[in-house]
């Protein structure tokens, strides 16, 4: 699986139809389409991106839909929970020093998308950017400007800034997406690879890039949106296939639908016993335990009943016996 | 007497922008748009200045220079527009790195491109044998369009296979076992 997560996405254009096709040809699975977000935001924040798109898009291809914020002051508020719940994955773009280390330390998105190529007035510190990367956020690397500039001033400052990022985040934690405005800015796969391992990635670490971090950002974002407690989430729960949840495709109405949904499911299992909706905490499990033990403790036949009823309580509670868990780390 | 070694880069030329001249009444498909035929005017001296030009301008004098003691076109053919070019292996990654940031071919042509590497390898009957196996895939894909799409795409995608691509079709495939044994080839 290939991903590019990087497609900018505007009304009315032309050109996204073919560049799409083109990635497609060059063997991509998963593209995300991206709606730049900057300066004032509007009060009522939705997704301008349609579900889907008023062309023929190739049926082996994914499409999401991610926002880039454009990031120009830290004092601002940027409604950031509110930007996310809206689109698929979640991008910002830091503009100067101080929103660089903001967006490192303490804003929730998935991806910090630095524009390379300009001139960076400040060095990538290591202590800096591994903080982001412990949280989970990716970096990512645009390779599509530097390939299209007509100046060479661009190229140059992109291959620079590359290498300064790889060098500052020891290789790790990094998305290569082409930001390709025309599908000419495209490249296959192996090309951006090899790129990568020109500027210094190293081949195996090119590839991860493309692939593996990029999944990891595109399945984290989801996991965000979709699961309980970024935890535990429902891909199947046996409903009619109808409404089987898609890979994050809806809109955020239907992923509240869902996480509602999931949470009924994980808490009560066809069982009709009437719960509270909030799944039992560590106190009220060791709680039960406690009486549980204590009901076997005055061992009598007619409680027998009523400590197995507890137990299977507790089942229903913890396993999930319809319920297919998934689990990311 | 040690032998010079070489990689082959098996490229394929993509035409992803519509061209002006074939403004043709219905569009085609786009397998077909992007593997279209180059014009006549893509000649061995011509492709290889222009990577010549390309490697100088992306790596500047020690790169032509390190690179062109080997640099030769062994195979080109505007019909299928594919090519075989021979690097010196120590640096075949500036070669294809030089030819990923080619966008358009120059004056006589003026012509956006894309160029995309296919295959890396040690000896030229293996790029051979790729070349003509690609050939065969896209007629293959040009003839029956709608592999893809309907009742048999969905069903490809609900096993969880998108029409039989595997990622040794989309990565460059890079075989490294010949390098040292085979010396069939070794002419020049």
């Amino acid at each position: 699986m290939f991903y590019d997560l990087n497609v900018p996405w505007s009304p009315n254009d032309r050109e996204l139809q073919r560049t799409i096709a083109f990635l497609d040809e060059l063997g991509y699975d998963v593209v995300a389409l991206t709606h730049t977000l900057s300066g004032k935001l509007p009060a009522e924040i939705s997704c301008p991106i349609p579900a889907s798109l008023p062309f023929h898009t190739p049926n082996s291809l994914c499409l999401l839909r991610r926002c880039t914020l454009i990031l120009a002051d830290t004092s601002q508020n940027h409604r950031i929970a509110q930007i996310a719940a809206a689109y698929d994955i979640l991008a910002i773009r830091p503009t100067d020093e101080k929103t660089l280390k903001q967006a490192c330390e303490t804003l929730d998105c998935e991806i910090i998308s630095i524009d390379l190529t300009q001139r960076l007035a400040a060095h990538f510190k290591f202590k800096m950017l591994s903080q982001a990367i412990a949280r989970g956020v990716r970096f990512e690397i645009c390779y599509s400007p530097g390939i299209l500039a007509v100046d060479s001033s661009a190229r140059r400052n992109l291959i620079g800034n590359v290498t300064q990022l790889i060098r500052a985040t020891r290789g790790r934690g990094l998305v290569i997406s082409s930001e390709a405005k025309i599908a000419l800015g495209c490249r296959a796969p192996a090309d951006v690879i090899n790129l990568a391992s020109v500027w210094g990635l190293g081949q195996e670490r090119g590839k991860e890039a493309i692939c593996k971090e990029a999944r990891s950002v595109v399945v984290t974002a989801q996991l965000k949106r979709t699961s309980y407690r970024g935890v535990v989430d429902v891909v199947y729960g046996g409903e009619k296939p109808m409404a089987t949840p898609n890979k994050g495709a809806q809109g955020k109405a239907e992923a509240q639908k869902k996480r509602k949904a999931s949470a009924i499911t994980t808490n009560g299992n066809d069982g009709g016993e009437k719960e509270s909706p909030k799944p039992p905490s560590k106190s009220d499990l060791q709680r039960q335990e406690k009486r549980a033990r204590f009901e076997s403790q005055k061992g009598t036949g007619t409680d027998i009943g009523k400590d197995s009823k507890i137990a299977e309580d507790q089942e229903n509670t913890v396993s999930t016996s319809n319920v297919a868990v998934q689990i990311e780390n | 007497m040690v032998r010079v070694k070489h990689r082959y880069l098996l490229v394929s030329l993509l035409y992803p922008c519509a061209s002006s001249s074939v403004a043709a009444k219905e569009p085609l498909p786009d397998v077909i748009h992007f593997h279209q035929p180059s014009s006549d005017q893509l000649t061995v001296p011509f492709l290889l200045r222009v990577i010549r030009d390309s490697v100088a301008e992306l790596f500047g004098d020690y790169g032509a220079g390190v690179v062109s003691t080997s640099l030769q076109i062994k195979y080109l053919s505007p019909a299928t527009s594919t090519a075989i070019i021979r690097t010196p292996r120590a640096h075949y990654q500036l070669v294809w790195a030089a030819l990923t940031f080619i966008s358009s071919l120059p004056k006589p042509m003026n012509q956006s491109c894309v160029v995309r590497v296919v295959r890396v390898s040690g000896t030229i009957r293996k790029s051979e044998e790729e070349v003509i196996r690609r050939a065969k895939d896209i007629i293959a894909r040009a003839q029956r369009p709608g592999v893809n799409e309907g009742v048999v795409g969905d069903i490809l995608k609900a096993v969880g296979r998108t029409g039989g691509r595997r990622e040794e079709d989309v990565m460059a495939v890079m075989d490294e076992e010949y390098d040292e044994n085979d010396y069939s080839d070794s002419e020049s």
